[in-house]
């Protein structure tokens, strides 16, 4: 279970992203947070790993005080938490299987991890969450040689080899097409249903949203202005969210 | 600034130029002196050349081989420390900066006197000498290189957990290093050269011969060597940017 | 699941070079007769000697000796890199294969590498015999050099500019010189300014050393003073030296940051 409790967060330079955001997220929750850029949906997202450590307030993640951790407590925090990247953030030259490998990182030693001596069940991890999406084939090819949507699914492969209790997703399908962008919500949804994982997506394409969510949280400037079921949200209640009517690059459009 | 740049510039090199004091009468009398340097050219001692400098030319070459991978490899680490982008730090991050950037106020033939004095005459202080010649020119470029690396990789391992270091070997370290191989390669061009020199000052190597055969201004021996070291050079060099083309 | 094979390439290039460099480190210090022990004891010699120079000698002696010839660096790396500079534009524009004919450019271009495989010291040896000892051959030493880097250098930037301008140029009736002028020398002054103040910075360096063979400079004295033991005017001449460098690449990296930065904002 995730709880924000009076969370805020101001940016060095006086840009207030986060103004006392309370909320709770139940285990095996599927969440999609919409709102404008800006909003502060990437900024609440970090809050949960602490990559961005709030003004005011705490977070509590699985009854651990993530805000509040130590560096040593924080990294095993991190460890329960997959976070996935709208720019996939792989390591370009490595292979698939060596990017997938750095899911594992955290458990095991510097020295091993440097010399590239994986033990067997962290190999079998990580080729078993390539194959969760599909893409085990491609385990010895480089990073850049795939086509966005696979480096999204090697992100995923990521985080699933941390095997973690949380899933994070920072606008993973916002420089994807229409198919794929859907075949990698697929793939969030999936897991989320069949390994009980919490999932929290940004999004910022409206039917996106409306197809693949079960709770809707809407931000604006920073506030919490909606929280609440995806079916029943309604076009009014959107255009609260992003304070005017709805554009069609608020929509990411049907598969061609 | 730019229009007193010029200027500035401009009388600071006349007054360079007379500091140096040339004068054109004792150059006209010098330049009869050139038949010093150019006879002994029509008459180069090749055999004596070949007997005595292959031996020194090889020693050069294994001072520039081994101080360029220690330097090199010493220098990797180091510069992930020296860059704002690995190393969070403050002040360990200025200390391994100014560390790096005052090495590289030290010429390498100084670096080469210093140790001939500290640990003897011989190819070792060359060594020495120039493993700190290469971690100065390594520090600063890939520390710079470093400064402009794509930070989300290492934002993703840090995320999931990662200590620092396995976050840096993971996720930053790999994108350098093309960069590192051919920075590598390029000092050790720098290195071949350099350690010709450090012979002058005792630190093994062709220079050495170099410099006693100069005091008796043997220049038909002194010539077959130089010419035997810019085949060295020039072959060391070409091999080495055939190599850099095909790794990269 | 059908787990993939790992590549033979990927395995064999990671090994090879590692076994490589392995090799190649062993070779060359066993050629040399070096062992790790001698790296483990080094260290504590290179104190003795460091601590043998402090305090250093910053009697009025010392700096009047010192001082003139560190100055005598500075005037030598500086007019050698005018030297450099002036020689080499015209030059580089020879070798540029995109501006003169390929021959032309090729050619060269090996004399530009010929001139660069000389050190200046060797460089300043063969100049001894006729400028004879002093300042005057350190300064030829590295002026020559100078052209030789500067000149494949800028035949570099020449050769990597934009050739959007050159067609305008060229299209609106301008003759070759114009597109020189006007096209490519705009282009390439930043780059190559900076690339100058940049040799000025290694020439220094260069410099200091030339006083080794009496070429001038301030390396006569540093191993005058090794070698006379004088361990504490060493010190200030090291000392001396490191601050001139420090000094002058501050300034020098300052205006090149500033001479790139106004181009970008042009741009």
């Amino acid at each position: 279970m995730i709880e924000f409790k009076n969370i805020s967060v101001t940016y060095p330079g006086g840009v207030k992203a986060l103004n006392n955001v309370s909320l709770e997220i139940t285990e095996g929750d599927f969440v999609i947070i919409v709102g404008m850029s800006g909003a502060g949906k990437s900024t609440l997202l970090r809050t949960i790993n602490n990559l961005v450590k709030p003004t005011e307030g705490e977070v509590i993640v699985n009854s651990k005080n993530v805000t509040k951790a130590s560096k040593k407590e924080l990294k095993a925090i991190r460890s329960d938490i997959g976070m996935i990247f709208q720019t996939f953030n792989l390591v370009n030259r490595s292979s698939v299987l060596k990017n997938v490998l750095t899911g594992r990182l955290s458990q095991v030693s510097t020295l091993r991890s440097i010399f590239g001596l994986w033990p067997k069940e962290d190999k079998e991890i990580a080729f078993e969450s390539l194959n969760k999406v599909e893409i085990l084939e491609k385990a010895y090819v480089r990073g850049s040689n795939l086509s966005g949507g696979q480096q999204q699914r090697v992100g995923i492969a990521r985080a699933l080899a941390q095997k973690p209790k949380v899933m994070l997703a920072d606008e993973p399908v916002a420089s994807l097409d229409p198919i794929t962008s859907r075949v990698v919500m697929k793939y969030l949804k999936q897991i989320n249903q069949e390994l009980g994982i919490t999932t929290i997506v940004n999004l910022h394409f409206l039917d996106l949203a409306k197809e693949f969510g079960e709770r809707l949280i809407g931000l604006k400037d920073g506030q919490l202005v909606y929280d609440g079921k995806v079916n029943d949200v309604s076009d009014q209640d959107f255009e609260n969210i992003y304070g005017r009517a709805i554009k069609s690059s608020d929509l990411l459009g049907e598969e061609d | 600034m730019s229009l007193l740049g010029y200027p500035f510039a401009i009388i600071f090199s006349v007054f360079s130029f007379f500091q140096i004091g040339f004068n054109l009468e004792d150059f006209k009398r010098n330049l009869a002196n050139r038949r010093i340097v150019t006879d002994p050219l029509f008459n180069p001692k090749w055999e004596w050349a070949i007997e005595n400098a292959s031996q020194a030319l090889l020693e050069t070459i294994q001072i520039a081989i081994l101080a360029s991978i220690l330097g090199c490899f010493i220098a990797l680490p180091l510069s992930f420390y020296a860059s704002r982008a690995t190393n969070q730090t403050t002040i360990t991050y200025y200390i391994y900066k100014s560390f790096l950037n005052f090495i590289r106020t030290i010429p390498d033939l100084f670096w080469a006197m210093l140790f001939t004095v500290a640990v003897g005459i011989g190819p070792f202080a060359g060594v020495l000498a120039l493993i700190m010649f290469s971690m100065a020119i390594m520090g600063k470029l890939l520390s710079e290189t470093i400064d402009s690396i794509d930070l989300g990789p290492l934002e993703a391992a840090k995320a999931s957990g990662a200590k620092h270091n396995q976050a840096v070997f993971s996720s930053a370290l790999p994108q350098i290093l093309p960069n590192f191989t051919a920075y590598f390669l390029y000092i050790f061009e720098l290195c071949i050269r350099a350690s010709v020199i450090l012979g002058l000052v005792g630190a093994g190597g062709v220079g050495r011969i170099i410099e006693t055969q100069r005091i008796f201004l043997r220049f038909d021996r002194i010539t077959p060597i130089i010419v035997l070291i810019l085949i060295a050079v020039i072959a060391i060099e070409q091999f080495s940017v055939w190599l850099r083309r095909k790794i990269l | 699941m059908n787990i993939p094979k790992q590549p033979f390439n990927q395995k064999i290039l990671k090994y090879t070079i590692t076994v490589l460099i392995v090799i190649g480190s062993i070779w060359s210090a066993s050629g040399l007769e070096i062992t790790p022990e001698r790296f483990l004891t080094a260290p504590s010699k290179v104190w003795i000697l460091i601590s043998a120079m402090f305090p250093i000698d910053l009697s009025e002696e010392a700096f009047s000796r010192i001082v003139p010839k560190v100055g005598e660096s500075l005037f030598i790396a500086w007019a050698g890199t005018v030297i450099g500079a002036i020689f080499s534009f015209p030059v580089s524009f020879l070798a540029a294969n995109n501006v003169a004919i390929n021959m032309v450019s090729r050619v060269t271009k090996q004399i530009l590498n010929i001139i660069r495989a000389f050190p200046e010291l060797i460089l300043a040896f063969v100049f001894l015999p006729i400028t004879g000892l002093g300042p005057l051959t350190g300064t030829l030493a590295v002026g020559i050099h100078s052209i030789g880097t500067l000149g494949k250098l800028s035949s570099e930037v020449i050769e990597g500019i934009d050739e959007g301008p050159l067609e305008s140029i060229k299209s609106s009736g301008g003759s070759k010189i114009n597109e020189l002028l006007f096209g490519v020398v705009p282009q390439v002054m930043p780059t190559i300014t900076s690339y100058w103040l940049y040799r000025f910075e290694i020439n220094l360096r260069a410099s200091a050393v030339l006083g080794v063979v009496g070429a001038g400079g301030v390396g006569a004295e540093l191993i005058n003073q090794l070698r006379f033991r004088d361990f504490p005017r060493a010190g200030t001449v090291l000392v001396v030296t490191i601050l001139m460098v420090l000094i002058v690449d501050t300034i020098s990296a300052a205006i090149r940051r500033r001479i790139i930065k106004g181009r970008e904002i042009k741009v």
